[in-house]
């Protein structure tokens, strides 16, 4: 029924899209980039499996750490995300504990250990991977100190911190990005 | 240039895999495709593998259609990303920025401005969407929405599946009329019932007021259609079905009233008691139910259907479970004993607090039961006392517990902190004495209330020249927020009044603030709205207030 036509299509826009690569056709810009620097506060926070976190002492380390914003039962955005995440734990083999990501609830009224347990199992995410929530007033906190304050679940941005250990700054990721990009920006932090 | 290249490379390849197969029966299309849009699974029953952000593999069991087309597929906004819908009636058409017919409607019209233009879908442009990103357009959508490895048949299940989604109005919704019902169980005490009513007929009479105004005044017709769209013109019938009896013949009188009056939703409902039968109505029908006014709401956390206000009275239990976990270092390894009334509600507390207090990996608590009709005497709670030497004492009981209580308050060997239900005690709790009052905490479900008396203006408006003192304030304000949240999500649909719509569009809600409850949240597939409950004390003077000890929500 739609076959025929369907590869007809389909030819027709390989044969454009490989014009267009040819040509070396621009893409924007799809995601912005940023040096920052950041004062973590001294908050406590709860991770998955229910145990408290000082969430400063997660960032006392010569590890790479990289810091995300989600929510458990989040739509469009932090499927995405956690994809990369989890792409990147694929890729560091056995090991994924060599770099630690972390994930933080913006919705920490309905995100309790145990949503942000399984969230991390649907991503099939290994050691190395913590999702952490707290007080709502905490978890402001540590929004804002990344000079990424959602006053809603629903206001949600795709952003991304990369820390540097050499000297603690931070690269910031403002877009959706791709998992080669992901990966490019990790290295280009001089983490391997 | 590398992502082009990938991506045609895919096309090429696609060109010579897809084959004709016949399709499955109608009914079947309908089972293998919503598992597909919905759980990310194949006919075949393996995992859809998917591709986002160009190149990241994923399982399609992680990222499904309807993660971000939502169950009625007519898409969501979240932050900057706004996914358009998917249903075929839609895809099929050409995509302006505007919405034909709602061109000064700014509701719609502000949506349809997001979305770029793009020619109506063909089964063919739509294969190439799915399985390589590729708008009719030439456009990649890959930056957010992932590719599907689909074969044939697989493909042409997938699409059929589409344009049956959200195809035709849900039922009851007719031309210019939405009904809705609410479920009465008989038995219910007639002054709940009246204040679960009183709002729901106010939100619906008020609707139609605007619709006869619209139909016999053009002026009002042009502003509120240019307020509310086609919304303006419809009129809401609210039926109340009543269920007599036992709760195993409810269904039977469930679907026999729904045989007569189909209805899009039921708005709020109330029972003394169960829920559970009207609850599965739900569930099998996929009928939403707003709000039922219920202690004991069905806890799941994968049904859909129905929309609570609170997990009920387990919840009370629950946080407490959380403040105790708050001072788990000063508790040490001290008991903590919970001294139960064996009736529904104190089980229900006790149930909350055992489930929330080992989700913590506590030891668990000592249970004390009562039986129902037992007094409890300061003499036995002294007993129960000097036997275990607990840290912590729960008393799940009413407020005949409170001498009893009253006799620890000198006791050198007293737990240091007695936690009770404020809900359960009602208005005795404004009663502690005074010496008692640093021992004792309490559960609060609510906003404090002289917090909450803020709100009293927009509630006073519904009882229009009646007597407030004849309803229950606290059943009124649930069944207020019942209308406003309606309101809300319904002017929010654009057109759309389908069944799975309205609780996607419920879903996409900010946090309100709305009377009673300190705060509502939602969230796909959310279905406790306020998730939270104060630990509070009486304050001290004459006239007391309460005192918050915690934050609305623990974790």
């Amino acid at each position: 029924m739609i076959i025929p036509l369907v590869r007809a299509l389909l030819l027709s826009a390989a044969a454009t899209l490989l014009l267009a690569a040819a040509a070396g056709a621009a893409e924007p810009a799809r995601y912005q980039r940023t040096i920052e620097r950041y004062t973590i506060p001294d908050v406590v926070l709860i991770n998955q499996d229910g145990e408290k976190v000082r969430f400063k002492t997660l960032f006392d380390t010569q590890q790479p750490v990289v810091v995300d914003f989600i929510y458990g039962t989040c739509t469009t955005i932090c499927p995405i995300l956690s994809a990369g995440y989890a792409n990147l734990q694929r890729k560091l083999g056995t090991d994924t504990t060599r770099v630690h990501l972390v994930s933080i609830t913006i919705d920490p009224e309905n995100d309790t250990p145990a949503i942000l347990k399984k969230y991390l199992a649907q991503y099939s995410a290994k050691p190395g991977w913590d999702f952490l929530t707290g007080s709502r007033k905490d978890i402001d906190r540590v929004m804002n100190a990344f000079d990424a304050y959602f006053r809603d679940k629903m206001d949600h941005k795709p952003l991304t911190f990369i820390r540097s250990p050499k000297d603690g700054s931070w690269i910031r990721l403002y877009g959706l990005l791709s998992g080669v990009d992901f990966l490019d920006e990790y290295k280009k932090a001089g983490l391997q | 240039m590398k992502f082009l290249l990938t991506v045609s490379l895919l096309l090429l390849s696609l060109t010579t895999a897809l084959a004709a197969e016949p399709l499955p029966s109608a009914a079947e299309i309908q089972r293998l495709g919503e598992r597909m849009y919905r759980d990310g699974l194949l006919p075949s029953g393996a995992v859809m593998k998917a591709f986002v952000s160009d190149d990241v593999p994923v399982d399609g069991t992680a990222f499904t259609c309807v993660s971000c087309h939502l169950r009625s597929g007519l898409g969501s906004i979240e932050g900057e990303v706004v996914t358009p819908p998917t249903n075929g009636r839609i895809l099929y058409q050409e995509r302006k920025p505007y919405v034909q017919g709602a061109i000064h409607v700014p509701l719609i019209h502000n949506y349809a401005v997001y979305l770029p233009e793009r020619p109506a879908y063909t089964d063919q442009t739509l294969a190439a969407l799915i399985s390589a990103g590729i708008d009719p357009t030439g456009r990649s959508v890959l930056k957010a929405m992932p590719r599907y490895e689909l074969d044939d048949r697989d493909m042409a299940i997938m699409i059929a599946y589409l344009k049956a989604l959200s195809d035709q109005p849900s039922p009851g919704v007719g031309e210019h009329v939405i009904r809705f019902a609410t479920v009465i169980v008989a038995g219910t005490d007639p002054v709940a019932v009246e204040s679960m009513l009183l709002p729901l007929q106010f939100s619906v009479d008020r609707k139609n007021r605007l619709a006869a105004a619209a139909g016999a005044n053009p002026r009002v017709a042009r502003m509120g259609y240019n307020m509310l769209g086609d919304l303006q013109s419809y009129t809401f019938t609210l039926a109340r079905w009543t269920l007599t009896g036992p709760p195993e013949g409810w269904r039977a009188q469930l679907d026999d009233y729904y045989r007569k009056e189909p209805v899009f939703a039921l708005l709020g409902g109330i029972s003394p008691g169960d829920w559970e039968p009207v609850h599965r109505f739900c569930e099998e029908n996929r009928i939403p139910d707003l709000f039922p006014v219920v202690d004991y709401p069905v806890i799941s956390d994968s049904d859909w259907y129905t929309l609570y206000f609170s997990r009920g009275i387990r919840q009370e239990g629950e946080a407490a479970a959380r403040y105790l976990h708050g001072m788990a270092d000063l508790i040490k390894d001290r008991a903590i004993v919970q001294v139960i009334r064996d009736t529904r509600r104190g089980r229900a507390l006790a149930d909350g607090f055992r489930a929330g207090w080992q989700a913590t990996g506590h030891t668990p608590a000592i249970d004390v039961l009562l039986p129902a009709a037992e007094a409890l005497t300061g003499e036995r709670l002294q007993q129960i006392v000097a036997g275990h030497k607990p840290a912590v004492l729960l008393v799940w009981d009413d407020a005949a517990s409170l001498p009893a209580i009253g006799a620890l308050a000198g006791q050198p060997d007293r737990p240091g902190l007695v936690l009770a239900s404020g809900n359960w005690f009602g208005q005795a709790l404004w009663t502690v004495p005074e010496p008692l009052r640093e021992l004792v905490y309490f559960t609060w479900p609510w906003r404090l209330p002289q917090e909450d008396a803020r709100f009293d203006i927009s509630v006073n408006k519904i009882f229009a020249g009646k007597s407030p003192a004849a309803y229950d304030p606290r059943i009124v304000r649930q069944s207020y927020t019942t209308g406003e949240v309606l309101g809300k999500a319904l002017m929010e649909m654009r057109g759309e009044y389908h069944r799975d719509f309205l609780y996607d569009t419920i879903g996409m809600m900010t946090d309100m603030y709305y009377p009673l409850y300190e705060r509502v949240s939602f969230g796909p597939g959310q279905r406790y709205a306020a998730k939270g409950c104060f630990i509070v004390q009486l304050g001290k003077g004459e006239k007391p207030q309460l005192e918050r000890r915690s934050e609305w929500v623990m974790q």
